[in-house]
């Protein structure tokens, strides 16, 4: 039987505002503990009243540089996000995603600047 | 002397403060003299407050000679010029948001202003609650910004309400690094500020190690709709988003960190709260 634990940002970062890129650490080394014991983990976003993206990119969106998208599918679950969140996360997530694949991405995009 | 001729958010204004900080910035122990002349928007408070500090670090003491009565009773509403030697009033019109210095550490202390200064504000009826949220969370990747890449000893934010107008300025200052010594940094070249603000505020470009630069890019498509304005003030360059589109010019002289000025329309009846069609379950 698989082995699940729930993580409650709130708890974690000890309020309703996940808007602090350092809370965002927080929840990122504990998610990282988790999957790394082998446990499934359920992210509980339940009270939380404002997300920035500068959190949930520490949160969330750096698992990419150290999982690949199928083992985080495998055992990341999102439960009580509201629907801002969700729109955030999605971008956050498909951001991460290009930038871990990519990491030149961003040199050439200097030197679109530079070129104009 | 120095005199702030009509201060409001234009380019020709952040010039002034611009020039006002180059004139004064090598002084030592000295007495500088301030007056004000016409209009100064209250929200410009945050960016006179980081020069003036400035000036304070050099033991520089601040004589503010001249002010007109309106623009100084607004000053002592929003406590600007408490952290002057005056005593501040009470704001019975509810029109002023506070003058505030905060360290980036004092992350939790900005959450409790910014629900009093805008969330919790009952005269604001116009304004629906997810607008409220889209300008709050607009406000604190602002903050986060400063927090992160700065390198700021302080935080400096005011605001004002303009009922009339229907608007809402809002302005984050600190006197840290700037946009074009962290682009500068991390790719090895050496940009205009100018290029160096385009660059940050398109999207997923970021300085970080990590993942990110979004902030910006939400925040600009949050003052699109809203029919308000982003404007960036960071060392010499000028940057303003509006829904007509970008612009940049450079200043005579540089500002010393960066200012972050954002405007919002409060009559905003766009819907913020569209259900999205994101599955949750598929979302990695």
């Amino acid at each position: 039987m698989e082995e699940r634990t729930t993580i409650s940002i709130k708890n974690t970062i000890g309020d309703a505002y996940g808007v602090e890129a350092e809370d965002g650490q927080k929840v990122f080394e504990l998610i990282k503990k988790a999957i790394d014991a082998g446990y499934k983990v359920t992210l509980s976003f339940l009270n939380i009243e404002m997300l920035t993206t500068a959190f949930l990119n520490t949160a969330i969106g750096q698992l990419y540089k150290d999982y690949s998208e199928q083992e985080i599918k495998a055992s990341l679950q999102i439960t009580d996000i509201s629907e801002s969140g969700k729109v955030a996360l999605k971008r956050v997530v498909d951001t991460a995603k290009l930038f871990y694949k990519n990491p030149e991405a961003l040199r050439n995009s200097i030197d679109d600047i530079l070129g104009e | 002397m120095s005199e702030l001729f009509h201060i409001n958010n234009s380019y020709e204004s952040y010039q002034k403060i611009i020039s006002f900080y180059q004139q004064n910035k090598d002084l030592l122990f000295d007495d500088i003299h301030i007056s004000i002349k016409s209009w100064f928007s209250a929200n410009m408070s945050a960016s006179l407050g980081a020069v003036l500090d400035l000036f304070i670090d050099n033991i520089n003491s601040i004589h503010f000679d001249h002010i007109p009565p309106k623009t100084e009773d607004i000053l002592l509403k929003n406590g600007f010029l408490t952290f002057y030697g005056k005593e501040g009033k009470a704001d019975i019109n509810h029109t002023t948001i506070k003058y505030q210095k905060l360290k980036p550490t004092d992350g939790k202390y900005f959450k409790a202003y910014v629900i009093d200064e805008l969330i919790g504000r009952s005269e604001l009826p116009s304004m629906s609650d997810p607008l409220k949220e889209k300008m709050v969370e607009a406000i604190y990747e602002i903050f986060v910004n400063a927090q992160i890449h700065s390198k700021s000893n302080v935080i400096y934010t005011c605001g004002q309400f303009f009922p009339a107008k229907n608007k809402i300025e809002f302005t984050i200052v600190d006197t840290g690094i700037g946009f074009k010594a962290n682009v500068d940094k991390k790719f090895n070249v050496n940009l205009h500020a100018c290029q160096a603000i385009k660059w940050a505020v398109q999207d997923r470009n970021t300085t970080k190690d990590i993942t990110g630069g979004i902030g910006l890019a939400v925040l600009k498509e949050f003052v699109h709709k809203n029919n308000g304005y982003m404007q960036i003030v960071s060392g010499d360059g000028f940057y303003e988003f509006n829904k007509n589109g970008e612009k940049t010019a450079s200043f005579t002289g540089k500002f010393p960190g960066t200012i972050v000025n954002l405007q919002f329309s409060t009559n905003d009846n766009s819907n913020y709260c569209l259900a999205s069609e994101i599955d949750i379950n598929n979302i990695f």
